[in-house]
C-alpha cells in the first residue's frame, strides 16, 4: 500500500481530476459494491490472511477514491446564493422535486442540506461566481453551526439514503401554543390530507353513512374551496345530508334554554365547531353547564319578568354589545303547556315530592348557604359516630370513608398520594429554550408515492439532533457559565440527579475539540416536555451523532398499569 | 511524550512549479511510537474544517492516514451506489485523538483555504475552455468508440467474400459525417475534494504555517489521548466506542478485516467508579464477546521516561 503511495503521489498527489478520456470510460463502470467477506479472528501474518487483507483494502480504496461522474444533460444546474443560504436552480429539476425544494416568486429552490444530499447523489450541480463546487466546497460552504450543522447534516443524509422523507421542521408551522390552550380544532388541510389518502385506498368507503359522519363537515369545506371538481358535486348534497341533522338538533336544544338573542348564534357555532373537531368529550370538558345557569323560560310557575337584564360585559367579547332581551316572542314558540298526568302519576309525584321536603326539612329551615353547609356537616358528623369520628375532626382526614363502597380501581387511585403525571402537563408553560430544537420532520418511504410538498400532512416523527459538547455554541459560554448550565440542569433533573451528575461530571472534562455528541447533555426532563409540547401528537425522536455512527432514541409516557381485579 | 516539536519542517519542495500541492517534510523524525512509521510516507495530510470538525478529503490523505494506522470514520454518500448507508464515502472525519497524534508529527495542514479570490475571471474562462476540450475529446471517443462497434459488427456478421471493405468504407464514412455528440451527453466529473488549489498560489504559503489546531486540553481529552497513543504503538487499531459505551474499540488489525476485541473505558487512575458503572460495562462487554478493559494513564513508568497506561480488563465471572 504505502510503495504503491510513494510512486504515484509524486506525479500526481493532490490531483483527482479526471481526464476527458477517463470521463468518458467512466460511463460505462460498474455500480455494484463488492460484498464484504468475513472478518478474521486475530492476525497470525500468515500470506493468506495479508492477501485477504490487501484485497480488501485494494476494494476499499477503488470505491473511496472513485469519482462522481455524470452527464451534463442529467445534472441540474443551480447557483448558491451566500446571502439567503439558499440554492437556486438554473434548469428545470428533476424527479427528486416531488419531495425536495420549493419556490418562490417564480423560482425553484433548495435548501443547503437538500442540495449538498443531491450533490453527492450525483443529481445537480451547484456553482458559485460562474464555478462548480466540489463536495468539499459545498460541505463548508453550506454547513454552518449557526444555520445547518454537520451534525444535523449527517442525520438528514443518513435518513435520506435510507428512503424516509426529511425536511425542515419550522416552529411557526405548528400550532402556537396559545392555539393549543383555546383548544382550536386542529388544522383542517391535514386532517383533509388523511381523508384524501383513505379515500384513494378505499373510493367505496366514502359513500358510507358511519364514515361520513366521521368526517368532519369543516374538512369537507376546506376540501370543496381546494377544488376537487370531480368529487365535488358528489360530495355536497352528501355533507348537506349530515350537517342537516346537527344543526337541527343543536338548534332544538339552544333553542329552549339558551333564549339571548344573538348569543344564540354562537353556541350553534360553537356546536359544530367542536363536532369537527372529533373530540366532544374534551371540549364539552371546557364548559361545566351545571355551573352555567339559564333561566327557565317555560315553567309556568314563577314567572320571570318578561325581560332578560343584558348580560354582564365582562364577560362579553371586545366590541359586542347585548342589550335587554324581551323573552316574550320566544315564550310563544315554545310549549308551554302543562304535563297532563294520570291520577296514578299525580299521585306518585305527590309521594315523591313529600318524601322530599320531610327529608329535607331542616334544609329547608337553613336560611342562607352556611346554614346549610353547617347541616350538613352536623350530618356528616352524625354518621361517622362510632367510627372513629376523631379522624374526620382534624384538618388531616383519611383519603376515604371506609362505609362509601367504591371499586378498587377507584379506590387505589383515590388513595395515592402521588399522581402520576403525563408528559405535556406543565408543558404549555415552558419557554423556548434554544439550546433543544427540532431540526427535522421525517415523513416514511411509502408516502413518496402521493406525497404533497404544499400539503404534506403529519409527519412520522420529528427528529432533533443532540448537541455536542464541542459545539462551537456551546464553547462561545465562558467556562463558569458551562457550570451554571449544567448545575441548573441537575436541579430540574430531580430525582435523576445521579445520572445527571455522572454525565455533566463526563461532559465537563470531555474535549471542547470532540465532535461527538455522546458527551454531549442528555435532554432534561424540561426540554424533553418542550419539544414534546411543541411536536403536538407527533413523536420527537433524539439523534445522537457519534463520528461516523448515530443513534436514535426516543422518549415516551409510560403509565404503570394497575393490576385490579374487579 | 516524544519530542517531535524540535524538528520543525525543514523544507518543502515543488512551491513554484507543475501541481505543487505537495508539502513533503524531508525527515520528520519517524515515529517510533507508531508501528508502521517506517514504511508511512512522509507527507502532510491537508485538515480541512467542517463546522469545526476535521475532515480529510483527498483520496491520497485517505490512504497516507490509513497507512499510519488511523481509522477515522466516513461521513458521505458513496459515488457509485449513493442511496445506501452500508457503505460511505469520503470525507473522512478524524477523531480528535487522530488529529492531535497527526499535528504531533507534523503531518497535517490546515487546508481550509482555498478557492475565491484569485482572479476569479481567469478561473472561469479556464474552467470554460477545460469544459470544451473535454467535450472535443469526449466527441472524438465516442466517434470512435461507434466506429469500432460498426467495424466489430461488420466484420462478424459480414463474412462474404464480396468485398466487404468498401462497404465498411462507406458506412464508416457516413457515419463520420453524421456523428453528432450532443452536449448533454458530455460526461462531467462532479469532484469530491477541491480542484481549486491550482489557482491560489498564496495559499500555500498558508499551508506550510503548522497551527496548533486545539490550544487547551483538559484533562479527560488528555488522558484519552494518552491510552490512543499508547494502544496505536502497539500496533492496534482504534475506532470511536460510543454505541458501546466506551471509549474506544480496539481491533487487533485493520478493521476491514477484523473484529474488535476489546472495548477500551479510559479512566484517571484516581478517578472511583460506581459498582453499577462496572456491572453495566462489564454485563455489556460479554454480550458483545469483547473484553472491557479499563485504561487509566500514568500508572507506569517506561524506561524511556514515557508514561505508560495501566489496563484492567473485566471478566464476568458466573460462579456457580
Amino acid at each position: 500500500m504505502a510503495d504503491q503511495n510513494k510512486t504515484d503521489t509524486d506525479s500526481k498527489f493532490y490531483n483527482e481530476v479526471l481526464s476527458p478520456s477517463e470521463l468518458f470510460a467512466a460511463r460505462s463502470r460498474s455500480h455494484k459494491i463488492p460484498v464484504r467477506g468475513q472478518k478474521d479472528f486475530f492476525p497470525d501474518d500468515s500470506d493468506e490472511q495479508r492477501q485477504r487483507l490487501e484485497q480488501s483494502l485494494n476494494e476499499h480504496w477503488s470505491l473511496i477514491s472513485e469519482e462522481r461522474v455524470e452527464k451534463l444533460g442529467n445534472l441540474v444546474k443551480a447557483t448558491w446564493i451566500p446571502s439567503e443560504n439558499i440554492v437556486e436552480l438554473q434548469s428545470p429539476a428533476g424527479k427528486f422535486w416531488q419531495t425536495m425544494g420549493f419556490s418562490a416568486g417564480g423560482k425553484q429552490f433548495l435548501f443547503p442540506e437538500e442540495a449538498l444530499y443531491l450533490m453527492e447523489c450525483g443529481n445537480v450541480q451547484v456553482f458559485y461566481q460562474e464555478l462548480p463546487l466540489s463536495i468539499q466546497d459545498g460541505y463548508e460552504t453550506f454547513l454552518y453551526s449557526s444555520t445547518l450543522r454537520l451534525q444535523e447534516y449527517q442525520v438528514f443524509g443518513h435518513l435520506k439514503r435510507l428512503g424516509y422523507l426529511v425536511h425542515r421542521f419550522h416552529p411557526s408551522s405548528e400550532t402556537s401554543s396559545y392555539a393549543k390552550q383555546l383548544n382550536l380544532p386542529q388544522s383542517r388541510d391535514r386532517a383533509g390530507k388523511q381523508l384524501k389518502r383513505k379515500r384513494s385506498a378505499s373510493p367505496i368507503a366514502t359513500s358510507s353513512h358511519t364514515e361520513a359522519q366521521e368526517e368532519s363537515t369543516a374538512d369537507r369545506m376546506e376540501e370543496d374551496t381546494c377544488g376537487q371538481e370531480g368529487q365535488e358535486d358528489k360530495k355536497l348534497p352528501e355533507s348537506h345530508l349530515t350537517i342537516s341533522p346537527e344543526t337541527s338538533s343543536t338548534q332544538t336544544a339552544t333553542a329552549s334554554p339558551g333564549n339571548k338573542g344573538g348569543v344564540r348564534t354562537w353556541w350553534m357555532l360553537d356546536d359544530v365547531g367542536e363536532r369537527s373537531d372529533h373530540q366532544p368529550a374534551s371540549a364539552a370538558s371546557r364548559w361545566d353547564f351545571s355551573s352555567i345557569s339559564f333561566p327557565d323560560l317555560g315553567s309556568s310557575r314563577e314567572r320571570l319578568s318578561s325581560c332578560l337584564v343584558s348580560p354582564d360585559p365582562s364577560l362579553l367579547p371586545g366590541a359586542l354589545a347585548v342589550g335587554v332581551c324581551d323573552v316574550d316572542p320566544w315564550r310563544t314558540r315554545i310549549n308551554l303547556r302543562d304535563v297532563k298526568m294520570s291520577s296514578k302519576e299525580q299521585m306518585r309525584e305527590e309521594e315523591k315530592r313529600r318524601h322530599r321536603s320531610d327529608k329535607d326539612r331542616e334544609v329547608r329551615r337553613c336560611s342562607n348557604w352556611a346554614e346549610y353547609r353547617q347541616l350538613m356537616e352536623r350530618r356528616q358528623g352524625r354518621r361517622s359516630k362510632g367510627r372513629a369520628t376523631h379522624l374526620w375532626d382534624g384538618e388531616v382526614t383519611p383519603l376515604h370513608d371506609p362505609r362509601q363502597p367504591i371499586p378498587t380501581g377507584e379506590l387505589l387511585d383515590k388513595i395515592s398520594v402521588i399522581k402520576s403525571t403525563h408528559l405535556l402537563e406543565g408543558a404549555s408553560r415552558l419557554q423556548a429554550s434554544d439550546e433543544w430544537r427540532i431540526s427535522f420532520n421525517v415523513y416514511q418511504p411509502d408516502t413518496v408515492a402521493d406525497f404533497k410538498k404544499s400539503n404534506p400532512g403529519k409527519p412520522y416523527t420529528r427528529m432533533c439532533v443532540c448537541r455536542c459538547f464541542g459545539d462551537p455554541q456551546y464553547r462561545r459560554l465562558p467556562s463558569t457559565e458551562r457550570g451554571m448550565v449544567t448545575r441548573r440542569r441537575l436541579c430540574l433533573l430531580g430525582s435523576k440527579r445521579r445520572l445527571a451528575n455522572h454525565l455533566c461530571r463526563r461532559r465537563i472534562c470531555s474535549n471542547p475539540s470532540g465532535t461527538t455528541s455522546f458527551d454531549g447533555p442528555v435532554p432534561d426532563l424540561r426540554a424533553i416536555k418542550q419539544l414534546a409540547f411543541q411536536s403536538g401528537d407527533v413523536p420527537v425522536v433524539f439523534a445522537v451523532v457519534d463520528y461516523g455512527d448515530i443513534s436514535f432514541y426516543t422518549f415516551k409516557d409510560f403509565q404503570l398499569p394497575t393490576d385490579v381485579f374487579p | 511524550m516524544m519530542d517531535h516539536k524540535a524538528s520543525v519542517p525543514a523544507q518543502t519542495e515543488g512551491m513554484e512549479q507543475g501541481p505543487p500541492q505537495v508539502l513533503e517534510i524531508s525527515d520528520s523524525a519517524p515515529p517510533q511510537v507508531l508501528g508502521v512509521s517506517d514504511s508511512a510516507p512522509p507527507h502532510v495530510v491537508g485538515v480541512s474544517r467542517c463546522d469545526s470538525a476535521p475532515l480529510l478529503w483527498r483520496d491520497q490523505d485517505l490512504k497516507a492516514v490509513r497507512g499510519r494506522g488511523l481509522v477515522g470514520a466516513l461521513l458521505g454518500a458513496l459515488p457509485r451506489t449513493p442511496r445506501q448507508n452500508g457503505r460511505l464515502g469520503r470525507p473522512l472525519l478524524l477523531l480528535p485523538e487522530e488529529e492531535r497524534l497527526l499535528t504531533e508529527l507534523h503531518a497535517t495542514a490546515n487546508a481550509n483555504q482555498g478557492g475565491g479570490g484569485v482572479q476569479l475571471s481567469l478561473q472561469v474562462k479556464q474552467h470554460l475552455e477545460e469544459q470544451e476540450r473535454s467535450l472535443e475529446e469526449q466527441r472524438v471517443l465516442a466517434l470512435q468508440d461507434r466506429k469500432s462497434a460498426l467495424l466489430h459488427a461488420m466484420t462478424s456478421s459480414h463474412t462474404g467474400s464480396l468485398g466487404p471493405s468498401e462497404a465498411l468504407r462507406g458506412r464508416l464514412e457516413a457515419l463520420h459525417r453524421s456523428f453528432t455528440f450532443p452536449r448533454g451527453a458530455m460526461a462531467v466529473q462532479l469532484s469530491t475534494a477541491r480542484a481549486g488549489l491550482h489557482h491560489c498560489h498564496e495559499d500555500r504559503a498558508f499551508l506550510r504555517a503548522q497551527q496548533p489546531i486545539t490550544a487547551q486540553h483538559d484533562s479527560k481529552a488528555a488522558a484519552r489521548y494518552q491510552v490512543f497513543r499508547d494502544l496505536r504503538g502497539q500496533g492496534f487499531y482504534l475506532t470511536s466506542a460510543g454505541k458501546f459505551g466506551g471509549d474506544f474499540l480496539v481491533y487487533p488489525g485493520d478493521p476491514l478485516r477484523f473484529h474488535a476485541h476489546f472495548i477500551a473505558v479510559v479512566l484517571s487512575l484516581d478517578s472511583s467508579l460506581s459498582p453499577l458503572d462496572v456491572l453495566a460495562i462489564a454485563r455489556l462487554g460479554s454480550n458483545v464477546k469483547k473484553t472491557v478493559l479499563l485504561c487509566s494513564p500514568g500508572g507506569v513508568q517506561y524506561p524511556g521516561g514515557a508514561g505508560g497506561v495501566q489496563y484492567t480488563s473485566l471478566q464476568w465471572s458466573g460462579m456457580v
